[in-house]
């Protein structure tokens, strides 16, 4: 096998690992952040060497078998704890890479002794120095965010807690039981988790660790005897994230590699696959399926939680109505209440288009002129029937809301809503053609003005949390901009200063970011499966108020349940209810006290909210924008420092995410969670 | 340097929808699309032209058209040497938007900027002239009442599209002779303005940024 062929696997071997990472484990997260960061751009700069990838990656994070030895007792701080840990991840990371001075040196004091022992390529960076950081609370809390399986999470937290955690002292000395015992855990989740066999299998071994690195040959066969049948088993993990699969672009690629090593026949893997692919799709839907149907009361808590990580498509558009706070968690009331939304809606509309209401000429026309150019290069935004519904809703949504009015941008942000409630009307079979097809010859006219009365109010509720950016100035825009220029002097200074060298002010870039919730830069799908997470962030407050407006609030019942996961007062924009709401988020507050003990393990969410409700107290939708915006700069941190102030521009207005696919943005999400969970404490003191 | 390059910074304005884009998507790719997205804050491009021996470099920012975007033009068009203040000919409103931005450019602009009218669309005229609602006199009249250059174009058809481009790139070099000496010079006082430690950045940047 020549160097060529080796280094091909080495950049497979990265892209299943980048699939992968997103679905599993944060901690990979964290230490691929850099990598990854350098496979992109180098992808999207000459699209061809997988070698120089494999090199950067390489010489960019000198891995280490790092242990940490901190105190690493379980103390009654874990969040504290572990955030040092996840500091302590991503600086060590990079450390020879510069990008995270900053953050290196407010880690300074973290405690640690790196035996710089394992050089070796990133697969085993995950196995050797971020295993050891997944002990951390912390960590887990991080992987419980992007984790499919909760109760997988609650089996691998137990094991660490047991056997890393508090035999720290001795998992520092072998990291090899580690792998061990994380083989074993893997292996009770095997029917989900395929993907991280292999490689902690081969990190498990003592030899592999260095042969895996130094010797692409035997990495290879190692990988291949160890996880020959395996493989093609392990990418139906993929699917996990998304509900449509067999868009991954590696997964021929790495059928045809594999075969001549395997003795199964091409057919036969291809057999294997789809059964696995749907296999975990219907596990997906089926956890969907168990929070939201033949329920009194949706567990909302649960369904965020689940939400975060990308919704099947079948389970879409009833999720996101959940999510969003249009349809009540109590069932009973879901379809009275839709009843009297449409109905709302369409007197709406009967009233505005009466003779007794005045046209608002400037804003029906502005809205008139922007339709047909909304998403002009899908075939569905091109369809009569199409434009006169999103005429309908973007002007009654208008005139219904003067202080804003109709903004260019609220144009594209109806599109997900319309195009995922389409989705309902069509058999599932056809989901995938809603692109294509006119709703006319599917849709009833009674139908159409549902579908045109649940977007337009959950177009409603979706700008509810973003107001300030659309009211006169644009105050909520200008300030997320200046916030991502903060975040990523801190995170990236390079980068800053070399925007600042080229005269480069984050506006002119960043403005379209915010105000269309950067979904120019993507496309459609990854911006529903984006949104997936975006709605799951969305702050339930607002929503309490909502249902409170709806009387279909009472404590008892449970709507938001006082221990969300997500309960943070949204505190960057104006909320009416902060006030009024605020009781009850206190009780939630010292509830989650006593739920974080019992529910410490399976839901390491709520840990972090017990100990550190202040910090998740800042946050709403347009902060969470504001780190996922950083996490998409960084990205291309590299090509763009080498770039004069045109190239910046022009690469940031038209950046290489043509053929992104839902793990890419996944990739992204999850990064900027990350930079969140760092960064809150720092950023109640900047980000005002 | 046996061919000076000077840059021109340009600014488009004018009301949405009137093909801003369109113009500089022609003159920048030769390139047409009837719908175009509408633009949010703005878009940069470049193009680069030679007149009479000359390069020039046209860095142009294609501003968004709607009202709520109005109060970010001024960080365009302050430092711009040239502006295009379109309208679109079938659109009297439009038209009324450019005497607006007109006289922004005049007492907020550079003194010396070099301002064209811009009347676009004229392709739609072609099939029917009852179409125009702009009179070809009234924007001449503003034109030379307040010292600019005026053009009809279709973006569409690329009619007199580079005649803009090159009408103001032939007044350019005659009105700021200095500005061939020295082609960042804008850039440069204009950024030091925003940012006053830019030096002690600049040179501390050129050895942190290996990444």
């Amino acid at each position: 096998m020549g160097v060529r062929s080796t280094s091909q696997e080495m950049s497979r071997e990265t892209q299943e690992r980048r699939a992968h990472s997103s679905s599993s484990s944060t901690s990979l997260v964290t230490s691929l952040m850099k990598s990854w960061r350098i496979s992109s751009s180098t992808t999207s700069s000459s699209g061809s060497s997988s070698k120089k990838k494999f090199t950067q990656s390489h010489s960019g994070n000198p891995t280490t078998t790092g242990t940490y030895s901190d105190t690493h007792s379980h103390d009654q701080n874990p969040l504290r704890h572990s955030n040092e840990l996840g500091m302590y991840s991503l600086s060590r990371s990079s450390s020879s890479d510069g990008n995270f001075d900053a953050m290196s040196k407010q880690q300074n004091s973290t405690n640690r002794s790196l035996s710089s022992s394992n050089n070796t390529y990133s697969p085993l960076r995950y196995n050797s120095p971020s295993t050891n950081q997944i002990d951390s609370p912390r960590a887990s809390l991080m992987r419980q965010k992007h984790n499919k399986h909760s109760h997988h999470n609650q089996l691998y937290y137990q094991h660490n807690n047991s056997s890393a955690i508090s035999e720290s002292s001795a998992h520092k000395k072998s990291s090899d039981k580690y792998f061990e015992d994380l083989d074993e855990d893997w292996s009770a989740v095997i029917d989900n988790y395929n993907m991280p066999i292999p490689m902690l299998t081969n990190g498990g071994n003592g030899k592999s660790v260095s042969g895996y690195g130094n010797n692409g040959d035997s990495r290879n066969n190692l990988s291949r005897t160890s996880t020959a049948s395996s493989m093609a088993t392990s990418l139906t993990s993929n699917t996990l994230t998304q509900s449509q699969s067999l868009q991954y672009p590696q997964l021929p690629n790495l059928n045809t590699l594999d075969i001549p090593d395997t003795e199964k026949s091409q057919e036969e893997m291809e057999n294997e696959r789809e059964v696995q692919e749907l296999n975990s799709i219907m596990q997906r839907i089926t956890k969907f399926d168990n929070i939201i149907k033949n329920k009194h009361i949706i567990n909302l808590q649960d369904l965020r939680q689940l939400s975060w990580n990308g919704i099947p498509k079948p389970n879409r558009p009833i999720v996101w109505k959940l999510l969003i706070g249009y349809l009540p968690a109590n069932t009973r009331r879901q379809e009275s209440l839709l009843k009297r939304k449409r109905q709302e809606y369409s007197e709406g509309l009967k009233h505005t288009f009466s003779d007794e209401h005045s046209r608002d000429i400037p804003t029906w026309h502005q809205i008139e002129i922007d339709i047909p150019r909304t998403n002009p290069h899908i075939p569905l935004y091109q369809f009569k029937s199409v434009h006169d519904s999103l005429q309908r809703i973007l002007y009654l949504w208008a005139i219904r809301h003067p202080a804003s009015g109709y903004v260019q941008g609220i144009n594209d942000l109806v599109t997900p809503f319309f195009q995922t409630f389409l989705t309902e009307y069509l058999p599932p079979s056809r989901i995938d053609t809603v692109e294509f097809t006119d709703p006319d010859t599917y849709l009833t006219e009674e139908q159409k003005m549902d579908l045109e009365a649940d977007t337009f109010w959950c177009l409603t509720k979706f700008l509810e949390q973003i107001t300030d950016n659309y009211i006169h100035g644009q105050p909520g825009i200008l300030k997320q901009v200046k916030n991502l220029s903060q975040l990523v002097k801190r995170i990236d200074l390079d980068l800053y200063k070399h925007f600042e060298k080229e005269h480069v002010e984050f506006i002119q870039f960043a403005f379209r970011w915010m105000n269309c919730l950067l979904m120019r830069e993507f496309q459609m799908d990854t911006v529903i499966r984006m949104w997936d997470t975006y709605l799951a962030e969305t702050s339930p407050e607002t929503i309490l108020s909502f249902a409170s407006s709806n009387q279909v609030s009472n404590s008892s019942e449970g709507l938001m349940s006082p221990h969300t996961p997500l309960s943070r007062k949204p505190a960057t924009f104006s909320t009416p209810n902060v006030d009024h709401v605020s009781p009850a988020s206190s009780v939630g507050r010292s509830n989650l006290g006593a739920n974080a003990a019992n529910q410490a393990i399976a839901s390491p969410v709520n840990v972090s909210s017990s100990d550190d409700s202040k910090r998740f107290s800042h946050t709403s939708l347009n902060e969470f924008h504001v780190f996922v915006c950083a996490a998409f700069l960084i990205k291309w941190s590299d090509v763009l420092c080498v770039m004069d102030f045109q190239g910046i521009i022009t690469f940031l207005q038209n950046p290489p995410t043509k053929d992104w696919k839902e793990t890419d943005i996944e990739m992204l999400l999850s990064e900027a969670y990350i930079w969140q969970s760092l960064y809150q404490d720092a950023t109640s003191h900047w980000l005002k | 340097m046996s061919n000076p390059i000077t840059s021109i910074k340009l600014v488009l304005l004018g009301e949405a929808a009137v093909g801003k884009s369109s113009i500089v998507l022609r003159f920048v790719s030769n390139d047409f699309s009837e719908n175009k997205e509408p633009t949010i804050g703005a878009a940069f491009l470049t193009q680069r032209v030679n007149i009479n021996d000359h390069t020039v470099k046209f860095e142009i920012w294609d501003t968004a058209g709607q009202e709520r975007f109005a109060s970010l033009a001024p960080m365009y068009y302050r430092n711009a040497q040239a502006a295009l203040v379109v309208y679109d000919v079938t659109k009297p409103q439009s038209f009324i938007k450019a005497r607006h931005w007109v006289k922004e450019l005049h007492e907020q602009a550079s003194k010396n900027i070099i301002i064209a009218l811009v009347g676009n669309k004229i392709d739609i005229l072609e099939d029917n002239e009852n179409e125009r609602k702009v009179a070809r006199e009234e924007a001449e009249k503003l034109a030379e009442e307040e010292g600019l250059l005026f053009f009809e174009t279709s973006a569409k058809t690329g009619t007199n599209i580079s005649e803009v481009f090159l009408g103001i790139g032939e007044k350019i070099p005659l009105k700021g002779l200095e500005d061939e000496h020295n082609n960042n010079g804008l850039n440069v006082t204009e950024d030091q303005r925003i940012n006053l430690a830019n030096t002690a950045n600049a040179s501390e940047n050129a050895s942190a940024c290996s990444c």
